[in-house]
């Protein structure tokens, strides 16, 4: 059977397998084939830590399968069709955002970085669209964000150079740009070390240019950083261009509103 | 035997059966509503709160219900209820003195209830058994262990004893003693350790991993490398982290030494003399033997 040759991979995008086909990815550090029979899908996937530097999310058809070290999963067919569909999510827990060099704003003035975060990827099949699977496309590491180790939560973390300049962020099929403003009102200049994003009240948008974009988080620190408030914009920012949903929030508390105050935001 | 028979019948005819009827209805009946009620206030927390609370709310509700039906058979029996609650206070002493340690388990039961040391689900260790608790019930706490045993351990004993609970917060820190050779650089395996810490993705990245010297063991200078995980991923943690930890100082040449005993021949630590002496009829047997 011949083989299609590589082609980018895209989000939302209706792919069709007939049976006895493999489809296989390769994005971010992780590699996975979806594979159709009669009466089955079959999803394979392996992580490579040492692959971070792929910038473009590659994908190929063909009838050739891994080896069977590469760790497998089966699911009944939900339906005769052969439709695959791959949608992205945003994480399941808030992700801590730590700059590599300690950012200092000054009193009663604001800034705004971009910190570009881990997505998670949904396998959709059959003309129902039911999900197979979910996988987060590369290892996430956690953290502990609290006042002490009793009273806190665990959160994904992300170490980010805190761009200051859109131009400057990466854009890769895996990663979601949030962009965050920070205000500082305080009469003392605020030492930001790292933040919790909360992540999964952050619906996902794709822009005309296939990047990853959320709304734009405001935290407001007034008193002291232990009281900051946090704020997630109903729209999106104008730099993210025209843009169409893909997911919603996984959790919609705190959306769109100004919420108490989160004594975890700044960890 | 007439007799006997006719005094018999007198008897019976005698008893309100009636009564007693209405008796074993309300009992019935109290049973089912009381199980019923009780499954449907565990079906309402069920997806609300804590299998603890849906347990404990549950039995509160049952034994409620069941009670008042109690009471009821009993009055409609012919008993009344205040001599039954005078009656109650003779017997209180007399059944104390009687089921001494089962009233104790039930009082340490509700202490247990109150003082929440641990939940239905939680695992905890008492006296050197680890294991999941799966019920705190009127005499017993339930516990299953890992090689899935069924233990149960007296009320009593958990309020005398210290109990380990092991699933009380979200994360554990794990200690690993790692042991190497005197000859070895300890600054150089201390930053191997924390870049192993700080690759790891069941290594939480705060707390901060650290590693200390601990000791100047027999045949080692003996690390302690704590680091942080999920409370639900010890296991995994330490198994997959002296693995990591042996593959380092195997590639990175660091010796992981084994108890060993060195002979001195004094205080100038002067090696032996050894002198090898030609032994002719020795040679000859090898020679033949050759």
């Amino acid at each position: 059977m011949e083989t299609v040759p590589n082609e980018s991979g895209a989000w939302n995008h209706t792919y069709n397998l007939a049976s006895g086909q493999t489809q296989k990815h390769e994005l971010s550090e992780t590699r996975f084939w979806v594979t159709l029979l009669d009466n089955e899908w079959q999803v394979r996937w392996e992580r490579n830590a040492g692959e971070t530097d792929r910038t473009e999310w590659r994908q190929q058809v063909s009838h050739v399968l891994p080896g069977s070290e590469v760790k497998q999963h089966r699911f009944i067919r939900p339906d005769e069709d052969g439709d695959l569909l791959f949608m992205p999510a945003m994480a399941d827990r808030p992700t801590m955002i730590r700059p590599y060099q300690p950012l200092t704003i000054p009193a009663g003035r604001e800034c705004t970085i971009y910190v570009a975060t881990l997505v998670w990827l949904r396998i959709l099949v059959g003309r129902t669209r039911t999900q197979l699977m979910e996988l987060p496309l590369a290892e996430p590491s956690l953290t502990w964000v609290g006042r002490t180790t009793m009273d806190g939560e665990l959160c994904y973390t992300a170490p980010t150079y805190a761009r200051l300049v859109l131009d400057a962020v990466p854009k890769r099929p895996w990663r979601a740009i949030s962009p965050v403003r920070i205000c500082n009102r305080r009469q003392e200049p605020l030492l930001l070390e790292r933040f919790s994003l909360p992540t999964p009240s952050l619906p996902l948008y794709r822009n005309e240019r296939d990047q990853l974009w959320t709304p734009q988080v405001t935290v407001v620190c007034e008193t002291e950083m232990a009281q900051a408030s946090l704020r997630v914009a109903r729209r999106l920012p104008a730099e993210a261009g025209e843009c169409e949903k893909l997911a919603e929030a996984r959790s919609w508390h705190d959306r769109g509103v100004l919420t108490k105050a989160l004594d975890r935001i700044f960890g | 035997m007439d007799d006997i028979g006719g005094a018999l019948a007198a008897e019976l005819g005698s008893i309100d059966w009636g009564a007693w009827l209405r008796v074993v209805v309300l009992l019935a009946l109290g049973f089912v509503l009381a199980t019923a009620a009780s499954r449907g206030m565990a079906r309402l927390l069920g997806s609300r709160s804590s299998r603890h609370v849906t347990v404990l709310f549950g039995r509160v509700v049952f034994y409620a219900i069941f009670v008042i039906f109690i009471i009821a058979a009993l009055r409609e029996a012919g008993f009344a209820p205040d001599v039954l609650l005078g009656a109650a206070g003779i017997l209180t002493v007399a059944i104390g003195f009687a089921s001494q340690t089962s009233a104790s388990n039930m009082i340490s039961g509700l202490f247990l209830l109150v003082e929440k040391p641990f939940e239905i689900g939680n695992f905890i260790e008492v006296d050197g058994t680890i294991g999941e608790v799966i019920g705190i019930d009127m005499l017993s706490v339930k516990l299953r262990t890992a090689d899935n045993l069924y233990v149960r351990i007296p009320n009593e004993t958990l309020i005398k004893t210290r109990v380990i609970n092991r699933s009380r917060f979200p994360i554990r820190r794990l200690d690993l003693t790692v042991g190497i050779a005197y000859r070895e650089d300890i600054r150089r395996v201390q930053q191997l350790l924390l870049s192993l810490a700080e690759e790891s993705t069941v290594c939480l990245e705060e707390p901060k991993p650290f590693v200390l010297t601990t000791a100047f063991g027999p045949s080692s200078v003996d690390l302690q490398f704590s680091f942080w995980v999920p409370a639900d991923k010890v296991l995994e943690g330490r198994s997959t982290m002296m693995e990591a930890v042996k593959a380092l100082l195997d590639r990175e040449q660091v010796e992981i030494p084994f108890p060993h005993t060195s002979v001195y021949a004094g205080s100038a630590s002067q090696p032996f003399r050894i002198e090898l002496i030609r032994d002719d009829n020795r040679q000859e047997v090898t020679d033949d033997e050759r």
